[in-house]
């Protein structure tokens, strides 16, 4: 089922959590809602789910096109997760994922014996067969978080929200149950809205990606799309490691320091301040100028543990700091010590003018 | 348990010292004097003492004490959870107020309370007068001793349920709610099992107190033997009759059944709490 929001808008007294956002998700969707905490991601949610509702005369909130805005929590049945499980503490992991079942009218209820094969469906696909009389307080947090997931799927819900699903659990967790959440996405293909405020999980997990900041969407966009071209300064301080360059541009070049670079799109701009982003890995580290452009850097800081070499640089000119990310086969050539010159070439430079406030 | 008998290194230390305390103390406040009432007990013959205890006017005196407070408990627990649940999970002008009031049947003089209720609930009181045309005798009947021991009792009810109620998280109402349940089901299946340990701790607070309690009754029930007459009073009354051994005897009866009653409500706690661990 696709969902449709339009023009929402939602403030809490004087503060505004969502500003006339818009959003659509189609039929089947993986999408992620990222964003830093307060930026409205998590309101979105609620609002879609019908756990929160909007300002009055703001907007619609549609499923399959069906206007759902007034429709209860209860009617429109989606599977909603929470960050911190919210599973009955005195049911077991059974009667949990029952709850939804058995307080269906009693003409609509499964009998005993269809509530009991829907439920073992479930635990086997939560792979937690094992557990269904033990009580949530006897699970670890991945398994409590699996099994509020199995416990919203029970009713079969058209669309799947799920409020920072792993928010709560440690690293190595987590990275499993992205996962297991892509996999699970794949054997039971509904439309499924998750909010995290972390940037690897969007990246991994979702088949889309909703920046949010201040009750605003920043850019919505595949994985790819989203790393790779950013739309503002801010998905780029957001979506990974960055480094910023501050610089003005003039007439079509950049000028960082006493090097010029040619940029798109700024051909018109008369010396205005500007600020560079590149990605760490987007660097190359020379031994001796390259002629056309590149940077002279000095090197503060080598760490070449693991598959990267690490560098921390800074500006020979500004002394504004760096870091630079290559691989062994890249370092191999140079002479990587601390206190050494080199020069710095930039390979995706990406231009905005500095009027931007993050 | 054991760190008494072992003298194994322990984290927590302490537990020798405040047990001997505890022992100490309890036996100061509370056993010392409940021993010298079945001391004096004791100077009693068996038949004198069955024929104390049980005498008619004993008797109904004892249905009277322990129906009322039962019914009184039972009656804080509905309405005392409905208070808590206001105070708890609603925002309103003057909460603070309404909060504080909660706490009075604990602060005022029992006698202050119950001239109040019997200045209210007699014939030409505030509510008494309405009552009374509907063939309802509120003051000087078992109903008015109802009131009195629901008046007091309340405050233990909303106070040993509120906190845990603070802490039910208003996730596991959207919960239930976006998993398609109704109010009902909602409150019956997820609100109400967590909260029975408190509501149990709540009804066995209100039942003990009600069970003591004399000064607000005495004014509202009117004190007539067989009818409204309470256990505690005829104790007051052997007292002062200088029967000392006829009211220790029917004190150690109350006490024992008292002590069974509220043993039971604990171990149904410990069962409940047990249920709904976690």
């Amino acid at each position: 089922m696709s969902i449709e929001v339009r023009n929402i808008t939602k403030r809490f007294g004087s503060f505004t959590a969502l500003n006339n956002v818009s959003l659509e998700v189609r039929s089947g969707e993986l999408v992620a809602l990222l964003g830093p905490s307060g930026s409205g991601k998590t309101t979105l949610l609620r609002i879609i789910a019908g756990l929160e509702f909007a300002d009055a005369g703001s907007g619609q909130v549609c499923f399959n096109g069906e206007d759902v805005t007034h429709r209860s929590a209860a009617a429109r049945q989606v599977g909603f997760a929470f960050q911190h499980y919210a599973l009955f503490r005195h049911m077991t992991v059974f009667e949990n994922i029952a709850f939804g079942l058995r307080v269906r009218p009693r003409a609509e209820r499964p009998a005993e014996s269809e509530i009991r094969r829907r439920v073992a469906e479930l635990l086997k696909l939560v792979q937690l067969e094992q557990f269904e009389q033990r009580f949530p307080s006897q699970l670890s947090g991945g398994q409590r978080q699996r099994v509020a997931l199995a416990r919203a799927l029970a009713v079969e819900p058209k669309v799947l929200l799920l409020d920072e699903p792993f928010g709560a659990l440690d690293a190595k967790v987590r990275k499993e149950l992205r996962r297991w959440l892509r996999e699970l996405h794949e054997k039971v293909p509904i439309t499924t809205l998750f909010v995290t405020h972390d940037q690897d999980e969007a990246l991994e997990v979702a088949s889309r990606i909703v920046v949010m900041n201040e009750g605003r969407i920043e850019q919505i966009g595949a994985p790819d799309e989203v790393y790779d071209r950013p739309a503002n300064p801010f998905v780029y301080n957001f979506l990974g490691n960055v480094n910023l360059f501050h610089g003005r541009i003039h007439e079509g070049l950049v000028h960082l320091g006493n090097t010029a670079f040619a940029v798109a799109g700024h051909d018109a701009a008369a010396s205005v301040p500007a600020i560079a982003y590149v990605r760490p890995h987007e660097i190359k580290v020379l031994s001796r100028p390259n002629g056309v452009g590149s940077l002279p850097a000095l090197i503060r800081y080598v760490n070449s543990a693991g598959p990267l070499v690490r560098l921390e640089l800074e500006r020979a000119d500004d002394r504004g700091p760096f870091s630079v990310e290559l691989t062994r086969e890249e370092g191999r050539g140079l002479a990587l010590q601390p206190g050494a010159q080199v020069y710095v070439e930039l390979k995706n430079l990406r231009v905005f003018a500095d009027d931007y406030s993050i | 348990m054991f760190a008494l008998a072992s003298k194994e290194q322990s984290a927590l230390p302490g537990f020798r010292v405040t047990l001997a305390y505890s022992v100490v103390y309890l036996g100061l406040i509370v056993l010392i004097p409940l021993a010298a009432t079945f001391l004096k007990t004791a100077s009693m013959t068996w038949p004198a003492f069955v024929e104390a205890v049980t005498s008619p006017r004993v008797l109904a005196s004892y249905r009277l004490t322990f129906g009322t407070s039962l019914i009184a408990a039972t009656v804080n627990v509905v309405f005392g959870l409905l208070v808590a649940w206001v105070l708890v999970r609603y925002r309103f002008p003057g909460k603070k107020f309404v909060d504080a009031f909660v706490d009075l049947p604990f602060a005022l003089p029992t006698a202050v309370a119950g001239i109040a209720l019997a200045a209210i609930y007699a014939k030409n009181g505030w509510i008494g007068q309405f009552m009374d045309p509907l063939g309802i005798k509120t003051a000087f009947s078992p109903l008015g001793v109802l009131i009195a021991l629901t008046f007091i009792g309340l405050p233990f009810v909303v106070r040993t349920v509120q906190p845990v109620l603070e802490d039910l998280e208003p996730e596991l109402e959207e919960a239930a709610v976006s998993l398609g349940a109704s109010r009902w089901e909602t409150f019956r299946r997820v609100l109400l099992p967590p909260l029975y340990p408190s509501l149990l701790t709540g009804f066995a607070l209100a039942f003990a107190r009600a069970l003591g309690e004399y000064g607000s009754v005495v004014f509202i029930s009117g004190n007539m033997p067989m009818k409204t007459e309470i256990t505690p009073l005829l104790i007051i009354t052997k007292l002062e009759q200088y029967d000392y051994a006829g009211a220790t005897a029917i004190a150690v009866v109350m006490l024992i059944a008292s002590f069974a009653l509220l043993l039971f409500i604990n171990l149904l706690q410990k069962w409940s709490l047990q249920k709904t661990r976690g």
